[in-house]
């Protein structure tokens, strides 16, 4: 995917397996949603195809999509009702079944009463609401999200989870941009990261785990921290430590060695690497606190 | 699932309801309509929109009662002129006043002409009318007291009235005073391929697909031009395109706005077509003889097709010009010289009517900007042959359809562009591979 003499996506290829959640991570400018739109087909890539179903996709043929893009907005000076049958309506439902539906949804989200106002005069988040019913009004096969709890307090955040839970446990399939690397541990089954337009992880969220330092054995401990063969020490602060494996150190290795080197060891659990930590390692520190 | 402790959340929320499954439908086919139902029902719901409509209707029924009241009034001082007598001297150097009609009028024949015009001055006649010797080539001076600016109208046309009468009675036939004075009224036929042909009668109806055209520029030109702005400002574009074709999306919008466009010019004309029927006289509106309009079928269907033609060109470039642009005030920019083109073959009406093979009515008439006005003018005075006929037309639409594809094109991959002005090659560079085009 080429911007003028730019390549901005190179030699990406990736599956979403049907049913699954699948989240696309990857620092601003890192390729994210330019990759996105040019799988819905809004911007023209170089080269490439999408196939759904082993058959080449093309949003036009009228699959049951929902997508919330990054860059959102409704018509602003027309009421919430209004827009959202509308959108129903170009999604395939009657006038009927999209107002009824709408109702419900205003009613789930706490927007009720907000029903015949003009969207301009709702907060930004009541709009995300509002965009967000409209994505999945279709109960859609595929669900493509493009940092959707963006803009929303805690609360509401959590609100937006359950509905995509609930449109997974529906059966949709669903694709996701965040940042947040508690909503991908909480929702996804796989993930992608992408820096500079390419691939640097994809797998479940555990192989990517253990392929960016895997295991994790936190400990707190009385005495000295000895330096071993079977662990590297990658924190040691207050008889607290975190250490990482080397070949060989499993949970008993590590153990047997530590206690044998007359550490008194109080606690000894074992953790995976935080996709924060992924993430970092992926991105270097430097470009987290850029972000920051 | 539930969230419990928020106010902001029904408790418990209850899971969404799932809607029947909507069958898969490729785009194009099924949503046109609801475009068109939408796009004109909001714009019918807006209360500005019917407060800018119904104005014009407004202020349009002030100025007829205005009107009326002001023909009543003038009316009844007509006929208050009529019955009052204006009593004046005259001097006749020229001898062509006949006596008994002077003062049958009220006229009496003054013998000092400034003895005559003192007494005016005075007060003491009304007025006082000067008669020269030759009066073809000089000049009758009128005198009088002045009674305001329309009532002193009335001494000129009873001193002209007094020569007309007094010259109808020397020649003794009004038809000989009417022949001399070239007040006669002809009527001209004229013949082409052994037909009659219409004459002017036959120029208006085509020429009202000129009208036709220019009411629905003026007044939907905006309209198309902020048509697709208006997803693009809101950041609509890309959950319309992966919901829309973009195609359905843009033909959608233009036949609602002909709707919208409709109804203004219903809403326009139901007071005119009121007081055409029912207020003529007293609006003083004149009363139209449609004898002599005559309907031919050959110059009807063109003038149809050139405004149809016409009318695709302008929304497709007026379309195009809101996916390029980033706002509405950046299209601004583009819009008024593009309507000043509409306007320009004017400058060249003489021509356009007289001398059809002039070239700057030759560019008027194959340029596709200023093709449908010139071509409607020469369609509408007979100046526009068949074959230039086919060939605009066919221009107009092929330009036409190009153009809206450019401009759907344009909306399609162009539109996401929220800030900055769109680079058109750059929107045709590396074809789409996976969109399947």
């Amino acid at each position: 995917m080429d911007f003028g003499d730019t390549t901005v996506i190179k030699d990406l290829s990736f599956d979403v397996r049907a049913g699954e959640t699948f989240g696309f991570l990857g620092s601003n400018g890192s390729g994210k949603t330019t990759t996105l739109r040019a799988l819905l087909g809004i911007y023209q890539p170089s080269a490439g195809t999408l196939h759904i179903g082993g058959k080449n996709f093309d949003p036009r043929d009228g699959a049951r999509l929902g997508y919330l893009p990054e860059e959102r907005g409704l018509y602003k000076k027309e009421s919430v009702l209004d827009v959202m049958v509308y959108f129903g309506r170009l999604k395939g439902l009657d006038k009927t079944h999209a107002k009824a539906w709408s109702r419900q949804y205003l009613e789930r989200v706490g927007l009720a009463d907000r029903a015949t106002m003009r969207l301009d005069k709702l907060s930004g988040g009541q709009q995300q609401k509002i965009q967000l019913g409209v994505t999945i009004m279709n109960d859609p096969e595929l669900l493509i999200l493009d940092e959707p709890t963006k803009g929303f307090d805690p609360v509401n955040r959590r609100l937006l989870m359950d509905i995509i839970e609930e449109q997974k446990l529906a059966g949709a399939t669903v694709i996701m941009v965040t940042h947040q690397m508690e909503e991908v541990e909480r929702l996804c089954d796989r993930v992608i990261l992408l820096k500079d337009g390419t691939s640097r992880a994809y797998g479940t969220v555990a192989e990517v785990q253990e392929q960016f330092g895997g295991t994790r054995y936190r400990l707190s401990y009385d005495g000295a921290l000895p330096p071993s063969a079977f662990y590297d020490i990658v924190t040691d602060a207050g008889g607290n430590a975190e250490l990482s494996p080397r070949p060989g150190g499993d949970e008993r290795a590590v153990l047997r060695e530590l206690i044998d080197r007359g550490v008194a060891v109080r606690s000894f659990t074992t953790a995976r690497t935080s996709l924060d930590e992924v993430f970092i390692k992926v991105y270097g520190e430097n470009h987290e606190m850029a972000e920051v | 699932m539930a969230q419990q402790t928020s106010t902001q959340l029904p408790s418990p929320a209850p899971a969404l309801p799932t809607p029947p499954a909507p069958p898969k439908r490729p785009f194009a086919r099924h949503n046109l309509r609801t475009v068109v139902d939408f796009e004109f029902t909001r714009t019918m719901k807006k209360r500005g929109f019917w407060i800018a409509t119904l104005s014009i209707p407004v202020v349009m029924a002030i100025v007829f009662a205005l009107i009326y009241m002001s023909n009543s009034s003038t009316a009844a001082s007509e006929d208050a002129q009529k019955t009052a007598a204006v009593s004046f001297t005259y001097t006749d150097a020229s001898g062509l006043v006949t006596p008994g009609i002077a003062t049958a009028m009220g006229g009496t024949k003054a013998t000092d002409p400034g003895q005559a015009l003192q007494d005016v001055k005075r007060g003491l006649t009304e007025a006082y009318f000067a008669y020269p010797a030759e009066p073809a080539t000089q000049p009758v001076k009128v005198y009088g007291t002045d009674k305001g600016i329309f009532e002193n109208g009335k001494y000129d046309a009873v001193a002209k009235q007094l020569l007309t009468a007094s010259a109808q009675a020397e020649v003794g036939s009004p038809q000989l005073t009417a022949a001399a004075s070239g007040d006669v009224k002809t009527e001209s036929e004229t013949f082409k391929d052994g037909q009659a042909t219409g004459g002017f009668g036959s120029a208006i109806p085509p020429l009202l697909f000129l009208l036709i055209f220019y009411i629905s520029i003026i007044l939907l030109s905006n309209q198309m031009l902020n048509s697709t702005l208006e997803e693009k400002e809101n950041r609509v574009t890309e959950m319309i395109l992966t919901t829309l074709n973009p195609t359905t999306l843009i033909i959608g919008k233009v036949i609602a706005l002909f709707m919208v466009g409709l109804v203004q010019i219903l809403v326009f004309l139901t007071p005119i077509a009121v007081g055409y029927l029912f207020f003529r006289d007293k609006l003083a509106i004149p009363d139209l003889d449609l004898s002599t309009v005559t309907f031919e079928p050959g110059t009807m269907i063109v003038g149809a097709l050139l405004l149809l033609g016409g009318f695709t060109v302008f929304t497709g470039v007026l379309v195009a010009i809101g996916a390029i642009m980033p706002t509405a005030k950046d299209a601004g920019t583009i819009f008024g010289p593009l309507m000043a083109l509409i306007f320009a073959p004017f400058y060249a009406i003489s021509l356009i009517i007289s001398d059809p093979r002039a070239p700057i009515v030759q560019i008027f008439s194959y340029f596709p900007l200023s093709a449908p006005v010139t071509a409607m003018l020469r369609n509408g005075f007979g100046t526009l042959s068949p074959a230039e006929s086919a060939i605009i037309i066919a221009e107009l639409f092929i330009t036409g359809f190009l153009v809206l594809r450019l401009a759907v094109h344009l909306f399609r991959y162009g539109s996401i562009q929220y800030s900055s002005k769109l680079s058109i090659a750059g929107t045709f560079r590396k074809k789409n591979a996976l969109a399947g085009k």
